[in-house]
């Protein structure tokens, strides 16, 4: 409560770190660079960047890719984890509850783990404990014997009765994508009562989760549109957006391509979003639709950061492009493993 | 009758008296200008600093440049020090 009552100082100090931050994110040129570099190559230079003290902490253990990826992860979980030591007051909270998302990732990991066998060293390299379950409370769930006994050990956090009540008659694989969608699903109805509850600065938030609501809702059923798998919409939509569940239902039954975005723009609030569903009439993948749906999302963030700069939009930027940079990263030293053309892995980058 | 004029002549302010005053409203108005400068520069000072010491703590080498941005809302007060002297002198 202390830093509530310092005024805006708290507030200004550490929205101006978390803009050091972003200025310190590699940039666009250096990831051309990188796609003609080999794969050593890109190990050296990210050792020469922020990630120097992962890599080397981990070169002993681990090399080539798995290096890459694990020291990334670290990085992502730690900078996380600072971020929210940083934050003041309600922006704390804000923060906590954003990265909740992590820890609903990093569950279903060592869930989905436990039921292929893999072994606990395995799973421990592939989660990133930014969330509120820490690295010592993932390990625990780790070393738990069944997937059964995992949830049992989640007793006390948001997620339990949720996986509680859906694993009733043991947990079967076939009920993971519910149980993901009904996670998420959970995770944003909190998140939007809690920027609703007349906390400070809830109101930025609010309009974060809109427009995240809003790219996911987009995603997913552009996605519905290439799948044809004939599911049901009303499984992934998330309550919350501009569009409601009900009528991405309805859109979803305009067949002609044309007309669905001429039923959709109309509909969106954000003019970036209207201006990109305009691009989107000629025939894209839907990995390039994915992609330019994170930089508008990204963009979008990077307005809202300066309309309000002394808010939780600044730290949800920097959050997000730090995730980005992240996937960048891994996208690269994935493609060069794999001896990927560069133009195919550019297809893959958020820049 | 004669007690009214009395009173009215014991409150009339003598020369000494006016000098005295006028130089009391000047100190007053000296302290004003340097205090409320003050508390102006340190409103200023407040925002520019935390932003300072938050760049600083993500980059050390800008320390003398964030340095030099926070002190110039230290020009505020030295306007009204300025404005006080020549009052006073």
């Amino acid at each position: 409560m202390t830093e509530v009552k310092a005024g805006p100082v708290p507030y200004i100090y550490v929205c101006t770190r978390m803009r050091v931050r972003k200025s310190k994110l590699i940039p666009r040129e250096e990831y051309l660079r990188m796609l003609n570099m080999g794969l050593s190559e890109i190990t050296r230079f990210v050792e020469e960047t922020q990630y120097k003290k992962e890599i080397d902490e981990l070169a002993t253990a681990f090399h080539g890719i798995d290096l890459i990826e694990i020291a990334l992860s670290w990085n992502l979980a730690k900078e996380y984890q600072s971020i929210q030591k940083i934050t003041p007051g309600t922006l704390k909270d804000l923060t906590r509850a954003y990265l909740r998302r992590w820890d609903i990732q990093n569950i279903l990991t060592i869930i989905r783990g436990k039921l292929h066998g893999e072994r606990p060293g395995k799973i421990k390299e592939v989660l990133v404990p930014a969330g509120e379950l820490d690295k010592a409370f993932l390990d625990r769930m780790i070393e738990e014997p069944s997937p059964e006994r995992i949830i049992e050990s989640l007793k006390g956090k948001a997620e339990y009765p949720l996986l509680s009540r859906l694993f009733e008659g043991g947990v079967r694989e076939e009920l993971l994508p519910k149980a993901e969608n009904e996670l998420y699903k959970q995770f944003y109805a909190d998140l939007i009562a809690m920027a609703r509850s007349g906390i400070k600065g809830g109101r930025q938030f609010l309009d974060y989760l809109t427009l995240d609501i809003d790219i996911t809702n987009i995603r997913n059923m552009f996605r519905y549109r290439a799948d044809q798998s004939g599911d049901d919409i009303m499984n992934v939509a998330i309550p919350g957006g501009t569009i409601s569940p009900q009528m991405m239902q309805r859109l979803l039954q305009i067949r002609d391509r044309n007309e669905f975005i001429d039923a959709l723009v109309p509909l969106m609030k954000t003019r970036v979003l209207r201006e990109l569903l305009e691009t989107l009439r000629e025939e894209k993948s839907i990995r390039e639709i994915e992609i330019d749906l994170i930089k508008v999302q990204i963009a979008e963030m990077e307005t809202m950061s300066k309309l309000h700069p002394f808010s939780i939009h600044p730290i949800l930027a920097y959050l997000e492009m730090k995730k980005y940079e992240i996937f960048n990263l891994r996208a690269l030293a994935r493609g060069k493993e794999s001896n990927l053309p560069p133009d195919r892995i550019r297809g893959y980058l958020v820049i | 009758m004669a007690d009214a004029a009395t009173a009215v002549a014991a409150t009339e302010m003598t020369v000494e008296m006016i000098k005295a005053s006028q130089l009391g409203m000047k100190a007053l108005g000296a302290g004003l200008a340097v205090g409320l400068t003050g508390i102006a520069t340190g409103i200023a000072e407040m925002a520019i600093g935390s932003a300072a010491v938050g760049a600083t703590a993500e980059n050390k080498d800008v320390f003398g440049l964030v340095l030099l941005l926070t002190v110039i809302p230290e020009t505020i007060v030295i306007f009204g020090l300025v404005v006080s002297l020549l009052l006073l002198f």
